[in-house]
């Protein structure tokens, strides 16, 4: 047996020695003061992944689903979106196309009255790539061949306890006439159809008519501000943008994630917020191995002071510490993720946290869990090692027999 | 560096050891000279303070000395590294100390076998050497037993297995009954004479028992850091 291998066999030993029969109640109380140290540094990853996660469902599924196809270059319209839409609806992954016109006009209802942004859609083509149809809170979604009729979410309705009830209609109801000013001076009155809630606040300051409706008020026909392009999958929107380029689409293509800057923000704040965290969370973690380590030292001071004199190495002595750390560490990054897979997880998918971008639970991704585990049990390393080294340092007889 | 004769495994020449205590040096030790012959048990007796534990600790290698040198086994320690030393210490020294210096977490048989593990040798040999070391001390049906449920006298013991399973050359035994009742004293150095006149192994043992002068071959006096002829 080479020497290395006989001295980390021995510091095995001691360290597996001192864990099973060394004082019980401090070893669980470690484990789960480590456990609560790890819950605590993968809470909140799993409240900013949760956060991002769920910031880029909203904005794919309520607000430019996967691709966008804008008009060319100084154009304001595309023209004639349907030969654009033929080029790419049987490319393998695509699942839906809805062309819009996107405009701004005033709403007003009585005194209320405010400037949002009104998409006009074919109501079949847009339930292929939106789930706002799916989230009607009152009356009905539009219907293919409406007119004179509008759905408004939320924050324009008012009266549902959005963040903006100061700027909505205060409270209009299904039924209730708005009167519509459209940028090109168009004025309308339509009647409100239906109001639906996404939980996205961006989301919410949208209004919908029909496309027929808006060409009416635009006086143009077969044209669109934009196509939603839906595909099976996130994540490889450019290899789609490759194919439409090369399927003859001239327009502008851009994937979602060049209109989710408010993802990009949050993530650039959350990571910092996280850099943070767990920089305090690991520091904790290892000032508490630390402190355990250390009075386990200082309790055996004269254990290690005659470990030495009948021959056993001081590096022997000390990497038992660093492994008795470690196994504290280890188990408690386990005994942290059963807290959260059986107790944090379902808890917040029955009851999840409510913020702007909508309801937010917990995302466990496993990189997170790596690098943090990894990150606990190098700190506890790190913490079970100085007072080991500390300790050795002393010379025997003060070891032994020192006051 | 091979200097005393064949028969001799320890020699000290002009041996001192100084300790500074804030301003005041106290010489604990004054030009030691001696020499322990192979397969001597001898003793190091005198009042307290006189610098008996002190000797031993010197010759065993828990200590390093202000001045004089030390030949063990036909080796020059001085030059020894601290992990020469630790090593030396593994390979050809065992110790008992006063109080029983056993560990609490470990069986009785753990605890003998654990400088053997630290040797290199296998889980096999080591329970096979750990087990005739409890056997030579009459503690064979303790092996499984934590300290905290041995008698002072049985830990001793199990202390003294633990010295004997490397085979050491020299044992050294730190006033080994001192806490022991007297039935439990007097089976300690009976197993030390056994020791030594069956396995002619060399022990170096420090008391102040003058009771325990019998017992050995040989008494070193000391009387304030300095050898005597006879008892001071």
């Amino acid at each position: 047996m080479t020497s290395t291998t006989t001295e980390l066999k021995v510091s095995a030993f001691l360290a597996y020695k001192f864990i099973a029969k060394g004082n019980r109640g401090t070893t669980l109380l470690t484990i789960l003061i480590m456990a609560l140290a790890f819950v605590n540094l993968m809470f909140t990853t799993s409240v900013f992944d949760g956060m991002g996660d769920a910031t880029e469902k909203q904005v794919i599924d309520t607000l430019y689903s996967n691709i966008v196809i804008e008009p060319a270059d100084e154009e304001i319209y595309i023209k004639n979106p349907d030969s654009v839409v033929k080029k790419i609806i049987n490319v393998p992954g695509v699942i839906g196309t809805s062309a819009q016109y996107v405009t701004g006009a005033t709403i007003a209802y009585e005194e209320q009255s405010g400037a949002w942004s009104i998409r006009a859609v074919d109501p079949a083509d847009e339930r292929t790539v939106s789930l706002i149809p799916d989230m009607m809170i009152e009356g009905e979604y539009l219907g293919k061949y409406d007119t004179r009729e509008i759905i408004i979410g939320t924050e324009i309705a008012g009266g549902h306890g959005g963040s903006l009830e100061h700027t909505s209609l205060g409270g209009v109801v299904v039924g209730d006439t708005l009167k519509v000013t459209f940028t090109n001076g168009v004025r309308r009155e339509y009647r409100l159809k239906g109001i639906f809630d996404t939980n996205f606040i961006q989301a919410n300051q949208l209004a919908y008519v029909t496309e027929k409706e808006m060409e009416s008020v635009l006086g143009i026909q077969d044209m669109a501000s934009q196509i939603l392009v839906k595909t099976d999958t996130k994540g490889e929107e450019d290899r789609f943008l490759t194919q439409f380029v090369e399927l003859g689409v001239h327009e502008d293509i851009k994937p979602w994630t060049v209109y989710a800057g408010i993802v990009a923000t949050l993530t650039q704040s959350f990571d910092a917020l996280n850099a943070l965290t767990g920089a305090i969370g690991f520091f904790v973690a290892g000032v508490t191995i630390f402190i355990v380590i250390y009075v386990s030292t200082v309790s055996k001071r004269r254990q290690m002071g005659i470990l030495r004199a009948i021959g056993i190495k001081e590096s022997i002595i000390i990497r038992s510490y660093i492994f008795q750390a470690a196994f504290f560490a280890v188990c408690g990054c386990i005994a942290g993720l059963v807290i959260m897979f059986a107790i944090l997880v379902p808890y917040f998918i029955k009851h999840p946290m409510v913020f702007p971008m909508g309801d937010v639970t917990l995302l466990i991704e496993q990189k997170a869990v790596i690098t943090r585990s990894a990150g606990l049990i190098i700190s506890a390393a790190i913490a079970g090692f100085l007072p080991s080294w500390r300790a050795v340092r002393e010379t025997i007889l003060d070891a032994i027999w020192g006051d | 560096m091979e200097r005393a004769g064949q028969d001799t495994i320890i020699a000290t020449r002009d041996l001192s050891r100084t300790y500074t205590m804030g301003k005041v040096q106290v010489q604990a030790l004054k030009n030691v000279t001696l020499d322990i012959r192979r397969g001597e048990f001898a003793a190091i007796m005198g009042k307290s303070g006189s610098g008996k534990s002190t000797l031993l600790h010197q010759l065993g290698l828990l200590d390093t000395p202000t001045e004089g040198e030390i030949t063990i086994d036909g080796v020059e320690i001085s030059g020894l590294s601290d992990s020469e030393s630790t090593r030396f210490r593994l390979e050809k020294f065992g110790y008992v100390f006063q109080e029983y210096a056993i560990l609490p977490e470990m069986t009785a048989l753990e605890n003998v076998y654990l400088p053997a593990m630290a040797l290199g040798l296998s889980q096999g040999e080591c329970i096979r050497k750990g087990m005739d070391a409890l056997e030579k001390v009459g503690l064979t049906e303790r092996a499984d037993h934590r300290p905290r449920e041995m008698s002072g006298g049985e830990q001793q013991r199990v202390a003294i297995a633990r010295a004997l399973i490397n085979k050491p050359k020299i044992l050294f035994a730190d006033e080994p009954t001192a806490n022991l009742d007297s039935a439990s004293s007097k089976q300690i150095l009976e197993l030390f004479r056994e020791l030594n006149r069956d396995t002619g192994q060399t022990i170096l043992m420090v008391t102040h028992e003058l009771e325990d002068a019998d017992l050995v071959d040989r008494v070193i006096w000391l009387a304030d850091g300095a050898v005597m002829d006879r008892e001071g």
